[in-house]
């Protein structure tokens, strides 16, 4: 276990590196400069700001102190907003982003689960179809269609849920459904197809001909059987929410770091590009690890036999 | 329990008591025609309505990518300012109450009759006049376009990279799959975005932006499925028979791929429309006159509270789009691989 | 001699989407206080899915049992309710399955499994019943009970695992025991060893055993009696020397003469019955086997034939016992055992005719 933990962290180690870097070299082939939009500044002063953050340096020598300084934890600093260092930028709005990502996991996750369990005790019956065609749904509908459509439906036309701003749980219903849509049609796809397998197995016989009842079988034996596997899907729903929170955010004014992103990609501010950039890497190369690790330690069969698959 | 009963007994005649002629062939008659694996997919994707829902409705919507944009005398960038934001009215269906092609706004004011339009805009016009119904299908076309062309390249890389990875196996395998690892790690939206911003947006560059991370996840199954087949009796016989490696790959090991192979791209297909009509959404699409889906949805946003025909529209249709894919995609994994399920 | 277990005509069915598939077409056949009956035949004969409606273990939908009854000492099984039946369950009628690799729970410890039906029907609490389960696993011969426990299923070889099984389904004595082909999965050593395990367990326990196999090497190993079974029905029962020296029906013939032994000689083929077994979605008119078989007369194709009674125990569902049939010779090397059965009547007798 220790020597995969290991192993994981080198290569996590190098993805990094591998990001850091091509996201630096990108961004000096972006075309416009961070200046583009302040056409008062005179060429003289433009150079004198290029000077101070150091874009008039040879290529090479940028790279290293970009990397250096990224190793001190330092992102640098936005041309946009008046010199505010990119760290300080995220940290403020990490909150509202990871509130709103983890109240839709988990809404997203337990009504996930709750529907692919209903689905799969009476396969074929209604409740059966109406979960399976509410998880296709929520596949195929892209969340920032369906946070419109919430947004037309539920704040314009009947005004039950305000239409956007950050200023309270009421405010949070709508992007929270709308960002949960994915997550609960994925887990719930998902739970109903491992449950069922699970239902159908030997063991699940032998525990019924053990006399255990029907209940018992379902807490005892399926469910946690069915959970297990759930796990894996954390990571590419973290990665849907970070996706999602891009589009979400901007939608109900949501001040966020997804919000922050878009705005900078319009803006051109490459500092705080890069910098979401990585961060954005670093939180999902965590949960895909967090998660493999949760994983084996869940699961007996991967627990003992020292992490391998 | 019965009782021995002779009286009951029957009587047969004596002729029945003679043995049958037979041949074996007779019991080693099969009952059922026999069919090669294509034409039982074929049969197992009929009986899936889901399938065949998505399948008529992607045919549906194709037809009207091609044609629709034909269908009257607009194009997609004409512009008319006087004729700006008029909702949808079309002919036949100007009567029906509760449908909303009348041609009022949304407080029911006909806009058509205070701005004296006499022609009939079917799904009305945009912030600049433009015929939504030209664009909407216009824009289809793109977004079909772009979903179709990046599964197909994905397809032919991820052939070629997983073939040869697994194909090859030893050191190749290992260096290959040492890089795909890698790959795997990277956020795929951040790498499309960061090479949108660089290369302008366009239907070529946002095509290449999903095919630098798309096709990773092809390489990985086609070589999956190498190495599984490889060790497979039926390979190592043809291997001691000695067939080329070529022979192997094209005769033995492709056609065993291929069911695998057609449900991934199939399911690239509704990703690669939803990526484009993201970045559409956050900016980095398609710029206008040009338009797609995704940059019509978006558009749609800027008047939602005051005309919201403009965000519905094109809302619905994307989502059928995505949604007829995925059901086919569901239906042709389901009647390729039952294995694949979950 | 009471009967423990009578089965009356049962029909068992499975609604497919291609139609009804008519496993178990009215199977009779009875069990009685510890002896072992085996259940022979090819895959699909239904052999499985008789057992598995015993223990109403049969997944509905689809499955269903359709009529018949199953009388337990004296109790229908096909009519009490479920709950009763989980009473039955694991405490005086329990099972074990083919392979032992997948029927045990991965994520559950080997303990907390034996100890389920313990703490179930016999009451015992967490504490008694790990100290009963450690005797269980110490009696199907595992070593080190006390510790292995605490472990999960992948950390024990198949052999261990289907002794771990056994232990399972031995846990509260029951009269009786289904064993599903338990030694398939298994290599040829550890088949031995667990039968081995399973003839002195009985004779502690004084369980019956339903044996279904189709391995007639391990028929003549465990069975008191055998039933043969062919395209859902039972077409020949009796008992071992029975089937084996006398054996009547076309089908049992087969079987045997596909079997080879020490004495089958170089020169002596093994006869390898032709065809594959009846669609049981449309069940063949008349007798089941007659397409495949060498010996079919007009008739079969007909008319499904009635039971005839050899002996005392031995019946056979056959028109070739008809006094009008012709005299057929079995295949050579079932001729070669034929031995005189004491107990034969003088001639067949019509037991049952065709309902």
């Amino acid at each position: 276990m220790a020597n995969f933990i290991l192993k994981r962290l080198v290569y996590m180690f190098i993805t990094l590196l591998i990001i850091a870097t091509i996201t630096f070299f990108l961004m000096k082939l972006l075309p416009g400069s961070p200046l583009t939009n302040q056409e008062k500044l005179s060429p003289a002063q433009q150079q004198l700001i290029l000077d101070k953050y150091g874009l008039n340096d040879p290529l090479p020598v940028q790279y290293v102190n970009y990397m250096t300084n990224l190793f001190k934890g330092d992102l640098g600093l936005s041309f946009q907003y008046d010199n505010r260092p990119v760290t300080k930028m995220i940290g403020e709005r990490i909150g509202p982003s990871a509130y709103l990502g983890f109240q839709a996991v988990l809404f997203g996750t337990i009504v996930g689960i709750v529907l692919g369990i209903l689905a799969a005790l009476k396969q074929n019956s209604v409740m059966d179809y109406a979960a399976t065609t509410i998880a296709v749904l929520g596949i195929s509908i892209p969340s920032f269609v369906f946070a419109g459509l919430l947004q037309y439906y539920l704040a314009v036309k009947y005004p039950i849920f305000p239409v956007a701003a950050w200023e309270g749980f009421e405010y949070t219903v709508l992007p929270t459904i709308a960002l949960s849509v994915f997550v609960i049609a994925t887990v719930a796809r998902y739970m109903r197809s491992e449950l069922l397998e699970v239902l159908s197995s030997d063991y699940i016989m032998l525990a019924r001909a053990k006399g255990v009842s029907s209940a018992a079988i379902m807490v005892k034996h399926a469910l946690r059987n069915a959970l297990i596997p759930i796990i894996t899907l954390l990571g590419p729903l973290a990665v849907n929410i970070m996706t999602g929170s891009l589009v979400i955010e901007r939608i109900f004014g949501i001040p966020g770091i997804g919000e922050q992103f878009v705005r900078s990609i319009m803006t051109n501010d490459f500092t705080v590009i890069m910098g979401i950039t990585l961060f954005y890497s670093v939180l999902f190369i965590f949960i895909v690890f967090i998660v493999d690790i949760l994983y084996g330690v869940i699961d007996p069969r991967i627990r003992l036999s020292g992490g391998k698959k | 329990m019965n009782v021995e009963n002779p009286d009951k007994k029957i009587q047969l005649q004596k002729d029945l008591f003679q043995p049958v002629d037979k041949r074996a062939s007779q019991s080693e008659k099969i009952s059922r025609p026999s069919l090669n694996f294509w034409q039982d997919a074929w049969l197992r994707l009929k009986g899936n309505k889901g399938a065949i829902v998505g399948l008529i409705l992607i045919t549906i919507i194709t037809f009207m990518a091609i044609f629709g944009p034909s269908m009257n005398k607009y194009t997609y960038k004409q512009q008319n300012i006087s004729h700006a934001k008029l909702p949808p009215k079309i002919a036949a269906l100007e009567n029906v109450d509760w449908l909303p092609f009348d041609g009022k706004d949304k407080d029911g004011f006909d806009m058509y009759e205070a701005k004296n339009v006499k022609e009939y805009y079917w799904f009305g016009t945009d912030d600049l006049g433009r015929d939504l119904w030209t664009r909407t299908w216009y824009g289809t076309r793109i977004s079909i376009y772009i979903g179709v062309l990046a599964a197909v390249i994905d397809f032919l890389i991820g052939i070629a990279y997983g073939g040869v990875s697994g194909f090859y196996g030893g050191r190749v395998d290992n260096v290959m799959q040492r890089i795909i690892e890698i790959l795997m790690g990277i956020p795929h939206l951040i790498v499309v975005i960061l090479f949108i911003l660089v290369f302008e947006p366009g239907i070529f560059s946002i095509t290449m932006a999903m095919v630098i991370t798309g096709w990773v996840n092809m390489a990985r199954i086609v070589r999956g499925q190498f190495l599984k087949l490889k060790t497979q009796e039926f390979v190592l016989a043809s291997r001691t028979l000695g067939a080329s490696g070529s022979r192997l790959i094209w005769k033995h090991l492709m056609p065993n791929v291929m069911g695998p192979i057609i449900v991934t791209t199939m399911f690239t297909i509704p990703s690669a429309i939803f990526t484009e009509a993201f970045l559409s959404f956050i900016g980095l699409g398609i710029r206008p006159p040009e338009a797609s889906l995704g940059s019509l949805v978006n558009d749609g946003f800027k008047s939602l509270q005051m005309y919201p025909h403009m965000l519905i529209i094109p809302s619905v249709i994307i989502s059928l789009l995505i949604l007829s894919f995925n059901l086919l995609a569901d239906g042709l994994r389901d009647a390729l691989d039952p294995k694949m399920r979950k | 001699m009471k009967k423990l277990l009578d089965v009356q005509n049962l029909h068992v069915s499975f609604d497919t989407h291609a139609g009804e598939v008519k496993a178990v077409r009215g199977v009779n056949f009875h069990l009685d206080k510890g002896e072992t009956l085996a259940i022979v035949g090819e895959s699909g004969s239904g052999k499985s899915v008789t057992t598995k409606a015993l223990m109403r273990l049969i997944p509905n939908p689809p499955g269903r049992i359709k009529e018949g009854k199953m009388l337990f000492e004296g109790r229908d099984l096909v009519k009490i309710s479920e709950k009763e039946m989980e009473k039955l369950r694991g405490k005086d009628i329990s099972m074990i399955f083919q392979d032992p690799m997948t029927s045990l729970n991965p994520t559950m410890t080997v303990g907390k499994q034996v100890m389920e039906p313990l703490i179930k029907h016999q009451k015992m609490n967490k504490e008694a019943a790990r100290k009963r389960a450690v005797e269980l696993l110490a009696l199907v011969g595992l070593p080190n009970p006390e510790a292995r426990i605490k472990q999960y299923p992948h950390q024990f070889s198949g052999g261990q695992r289907q002794r771990v099984v056994i232990a399972i389904a031995l846990a509260c004595n029951p009269k009786i025991l289904i064993a599903d082909e338990p030694t398939t999965a298994l290599d040829v050593t550890i088949q031995a060893q667990i039968l081995e395990l399973m003839k002195e367990l009985q004779k502690k326990i004084e369980t019956s055993i339903i044996f279904i196999t189709h391995d007639l090497g391990v028929v003549a190993n465990v069975a008191d009696r055998v039933a043969v079974m062919y395209g859902g029905q039972i077409v020949e029962t009796g008992t071992v020397d029975e089937i084996f020296y006398d054996p009547r029906h076309p089908y049992t013939w087969g079987l045997l003469s596909s079997m080879p032994s020490l004495d089958t000689d170089e020169e002596t083929e093994l006869q390898a019955i032709p065809g594959t077994p009846p669609d049981l979605l449309n069940p063949p008119k008349g007798d089941a086997f007659a397409l495949r078989s060498n010996y079919a007369l007009k008739i079969d194709l007909e008319q499904e034939p009635p039971v005839y009674q050899v002996s005392p125990t031995h019946f056979v569902k056959s028109w070739l016992l008809h006094p009008d049939a012709p005299a057929f010779e079995p295949p050579v090397n079932v001729q070669q055992n034929l031995r005189p059965m004491p107990n034969n009547f003088d001639k067949p007798a019509l037991f049952e005719e065709v309902r």
